[in-house]
């Protein structure tokens, strides 16, 4: 497609006014909810104000740059960020000692404001996206390097896993931007032995994979065994290994490949379930959590009465006890969601979160570059399975992993790293055509 | 044509699949469900296919299948959502109710505080339960001796019992269905629940109250017309104030409770029981009203059908001595005249007469070994422990005479006696008259309602002529009010080494109203002596020449 100059992008800017009512509506419900009157200021509606204005200069921003790509990414996402912003704002703890930054709803507002910022410079810098393939190395180095680190001298938050580095006023989460390197990797990888992806070969009755499918194969499944054994982190290893497999497969078409490295995975986590009682315990509370449900099994319990509680219509925004589930702005963020906007605001979201793959899916689809589409679809996954991930742990379709929900969550780390992820679908959608 | 058809018979097979799966199990994680669910994401799959197939032919297919995957996925992820909210939302609230489990719902007890418990009241209005605000706290507090009607309110404890319990639904307003109820709920404003007022009459419980003064036992009055219970005394009793843990109670108050709660439990008169419904008795001579209803009926005897009597009988080797007769030289005495001297060696023989099968007969349709239908827990009364102790001859004499394995609450006697009153019918006996909303406006009505038939118009006549002559002319003589219709029978009922327990039954009738009464107390000694006094004072009170 041709480079055009500035543009105003109508369609996103539109449909970014349904965001900026909820920011609005939400942000006063819970502000009137906790009062408990009816009186307000605007001032008391600031924080709204400050995300509306973003959304908007995000668009304008997006326009002047030129962009010519999809118009529902942001509006979705802006959507997400919304129902996370709102979510801080509600639940509200104070982290740490005090301070202007103190409470969780104000950090959550700075990482907000941060991550656009990631996505306006990531949108401005990154022209092309087939750059990056040329520093494949670079990114594979990199994220084994900050992997390592982590693990040698990562601080455990009281998740029973080292996943973050602690810098002083903050800590960050390696483990997010390692995802996105990972997946930069692994599309340029995958596609520079594009041409090999029919030459599998013969031993006896096994149709082998070619050797350079085979290594990274066989070194992802160490990586991920290694993250279970070493991290405890069942999330992150189902996490990375599946964007792997979905990776190859997108590349090879082989989707016995993926069965494979399905069924290589899962007698690792047999194998470890024998050896780990910790493995063990977990996939105990998952399946029954009323075998213990003031210890172990609280957090479970607890969230399966939010979402109990909150039925069809929910108890509204304010009006429920989130704050009853431990851990509940990051490990519990939908449960919290369920209780108090019910079923119906707890499929919406899901909803939100199936249009957005859906559309990630169909901008890939639409991609004749095969570096460009393989690292979109990588991309779309990261963001897509990490959402089964922690929603099924939510409802107990899965053991509840560490991850984050994208974009709701609290966390700076993994808000910046998908508002990079969008930055990246944006431009990536430039270039689908037909 | 055929592939039109699969993709909409697999999605229904998946919602038939997904059905079966939330009705066969209880939780989400059960393996079964687990298999429906993979099982229901293959039909997806299927009905998805040839859509994909479709698109597939321009597209690259194997983001398609990503893309498929990603979906499926989101939509169990649906399923479960759907499930815990809608489908396991009772399952899971009821896990949390067992106070047991040490699983703290705080939005339980949220809603709890935001609705004042609606009061309990008697039938003239005044409060035996309501909630109180003591220090910001909102605590359940129970006024006069009658509170142990209500039973307990304890949600930092114990939950609830008694009517508490069984009307919570009204007391905490859930019941509530109006479009105010609905729109109150909504917006958050402050709700009320419903009160409930008993059929009561203050002052004759405490009257009864009083008569029975610290002596074990129980009363019950009842309105024969209606089958409302107008007084209904326990001794001992408990006091539901120490009993009542509001939310946020210090550790303190809780262990106050729990210990008090001990106490009582302990405590081998045992004060928790409420006695006249839930405490079982040897009914005694009282029990005669029934055999006699069972020979009448079956035309085994008349009134006046005379029996021998000559102060000892013997069944196979069991002596059955006479204690009762009003005159030690006259040997033969009509069915009325057993009656109203309680002669247990004619029931005896009646019982004789009658078979097993006609006194069980007639036992069961005046309610023993029936649950009575009640706004609280009714203990079964019974005619035996096992079931071949009246096809021995001894056995079934003696509990033709009231002894036996016989074991009956005063609420049945009380009801057998209705029947008399009735011409034959049991009414539903009942405690709560209405509820009423916040406002004082009617919400229910309680319709008086016939429970069953005991015995036919006759018998019931001839049992009414049977208990006046025995207040007549009987050893109910004391039970006699001026200007009043009595009837009664006392009893005496054989417990053991220890004193037998007292017992009285009667009813009043006075223009048109008609109460019945029933008195047991505990190891009283003589029915007539100790339970006949306090009836016959509960029966004048209640027709108003007291």
């Amino acid at each position: 497609m041709k480079r055009g100059g500035p543009v105003v992008r109508w369609l996103e800017l539109q449909l970014l006014v349904v965001p900026a009512t909820a920011a609005l509506v939400g942000l006063l419900t819970i502000y009137l909810a906790r009062v408990g009157t009816t009186q307000w200021t605007w001032s008391d509606l600031t924080v709204s104000l400050i995300f509306i204005a973003v959304l908007g200069l995000t668009s304008l921003w997006l326009g002047i740059l030129g962009l010519r790509g999809d118009q529902l990414v942001l509006p979705i996402v802006a959507m997400l960020a919304c129902l996370g912003l709102l979510l801080s704002q509600r639940l509200s703890p104070t982290v740490g000692g005090g301070g202007l930054w103190a409470s969780l709803s104000q950090r959550q507002l700075a990482y907000l404001l941060l991550a656009f910022a990631v996505l306006w410079i990531t949108v401005a810098a990154l022209r092309r996206l087939e750059w990056i393939k040329r520093f494949k190395y670079t990114w594979a180095l990199g994220a084994s390097a900050l992997t390592l680190f982590t693990m040698l001298f990562g601080t455990d938050l009281g998740s029973g896993a080292r996943l973050w580095l602690d810098l002083g006023p903050i800590t960050v989460q390696p483990g997010e931007i390692v995802k996105v390197l990972l997946v930069f990797f692994l599309a340029s990888y995958l596609d520079d032995y594009r041409e090999l992806l029919t030459s599998s070969y013969r031993i006896g009755p096994l149709s082998l994979p070619p050797i350079p499918y085979l290594i990274p194969l066989v070194v992802m499944w160490g990586i991920a065994v290694l993250a279970i054994v070493l991290q405890n982190d069942l999330g992150n290893a189902l996490l990375l290994y599946g964007v792997f497999l979905v990776m190859l497969y997108a590349a090879s078409g082989r989707g016995y490949y993926v069965g494979g490295g399905l069924l290589a995975f899962a007698g690792a986590v047999i194998v470890a379930l024998r050896l780990f009682p910790r493995v063990q315990q977990r996939i105990q509370i998952w399946l029954n959590p009323w075998s213990d449900p003031t210890g172990l099994g609280m957090q479970p319990v607890q969230a399966d009465l939010a979402f109990a509680h909150g039925h069809i219509f929910g108890s509204g925004w304010g009006f429920g006890y989130p704050q009853a589930i431990p851990v509940v702005a990051t490990d519990y963020a939908f449960a919290a969601i369920g209780e108090e906007l019910g079923s119906f605001g707890a499929i919406a979201l899901v909803a939100l979160y199936l249009v957005l793959i859906l559309r990630g899916s169909f901008i890939a689809l639409r991609i004749r570059n095969g570096f460009v589409r393989v690292l979109t679809v990588g991309l779309v996954t990261v963001l897509g399975l990490q959402t089964i991930i922690i929603l099924g742990g939510n409802v107990r379709l899965l053991p509840l992993t560490g991850i984050t929900l994208p974009f709701v969550s609290a966390g700076g780390s993994s808000l910046i790293t998908n508002f990079f992820i969008v930055g990246l679908l944006l431009r990536a959608s430039e270039q689908a055509r037909g | 044509m055929v592939w039109r058809v699969v993709p909409a018979a697999a999605f229904l097979a998946s919602l038939c699949v997904l059905a079966y799966g939330i009705v066969r199990t209880d939780d989400r994680t059960d393996p079964t469900w687990f298999a429906l669910l993979l099982v229901a994401g293959v039909l997806w799959g299927t009905a998805l296919a040839p859509e994909i197939r479709r698109l597939a032919r321009r597209r690259g297919h194997p983001l398609l299948h990503v893309a498929l995957v990603l979906t499926l996925g989101f939509g169990l992820v649906t399923v479960q959502i759907l499930r815990v909210q809608l489908f396991d939302r009772e399952r899971i609230l009821a896990r949390t109710s067992d106070p047991t489990s040490g699983v703290i719902d705080v939005r339980r007890y949220a809603l709890e505080r935001s609705i004042t418990r609606g009061k309990i009241l008697l039938s003239d209005g005044s409060v035996i339960a309501e909630d109180k605000l003591e220090n910001g706290r909102r605590v359940r507090r129970y006024l006069t001796s009658a509170a142990y009607l209500a039973g307990y309110y304890s949600p930092g404890l114990y939950g609830a019992a008694g009517l508490e319990a069984r009307y919570d639904a009204d007391l905490s307003g859930r019941t509530a269905t109006t479009w105010q109820a609905w729109l109150d709920g909504v917006l958050h404003r402050r709700r009320s629940g419903n009160d409930i007022v008993l059929t009561i009459d203050p002052r004759l419980q405490e009257l009864g109250q009083s008569l029975l003064g610290d002596r074990s036992g129980g009363i019950v009055l009842l309105d024969a017309d209606t089958g409302a219970v107008l007084a209904l005394v326990t001794a001992p009793a408990f006091d539901p104030n120490l009993l009542s843990v509001p939310l946020g109670a210090s550790a303190d108050e809780v262990r106050r409770a729990a210990s008090y709660l001990d106490r009582l439990r302990e405590d081998g008169r045992g004060p928790l029981l409420l006695r006249p419904i839930q405490g079982l008795y040897v009914p005694g001579s009282t029990f005669k009203t029934i055999t006699a209803a069972a020979a009448l009926q079956s035309g085994v005897a008349t009134p006046d059908t005379v029996y021998r009597d000559d102060g000892a009988l013997v069944i196979d080797s069991r002596v059955i001595i006479e204690q009762n007769r009003p005159d030690t030289t006259r040997v033969s005495y009509t069915l009325r005249e057993a009656y109203g001297y309680s002669l247990n060696v004619v029931y005896a023989q009646v019982g004789l007469a009658l078979g097993a099968s006609r006194l069980e007969e007639t036992a069961r349709a005046a309610g023993l070994g029936e649950r009575i239908p009640f706004d609280l827990r009714v203990a079964v009364s019974r005619l035996t422990d096992s079931p071949d102790f009246l096809n021995a001859p001894a056995g079934l004499a003696e509990t033709a005479f009231g002894q036996g394995q016989l074991l009956v609450t005063p609420l049945q006697m009380a009801l057998v006696v209705t029947g008399v009153v009735r011409d034959g019918t049991l009414p539903e006996p009942y405690l709560v008259q209405e509820t009423r909303d916040a406002a004082g406006a009617v919400v229910w009505h309680r319709e008086p309602r016939v429970w069953r038939r005991a015995f036919d118009q006759e018998t019931a006549r001839a049992l009414h002529e049977l208990m006046t002559w025995s207040v007549e002319h009987g050893y109910a003589q004391a039970a006699r009010i001026p200007g009043v219709t009595v009837g009664g029978k006392t009893g005496t009922a054989e417990v053991g080494e220890r004193a037998p327990h007292a017992w009285f039954i009667g009813f009043a009738e006075r223009d048109d109203r008609r109460v019945v009464v029933s008195v047991v107390v505990e190891h009283g000694g003589s029915g007539a002596q100790v339970a006949l006094p306090i009836g016959r004072t509960l029966l004048a009170a209640a027709v108003g020449t007291g």
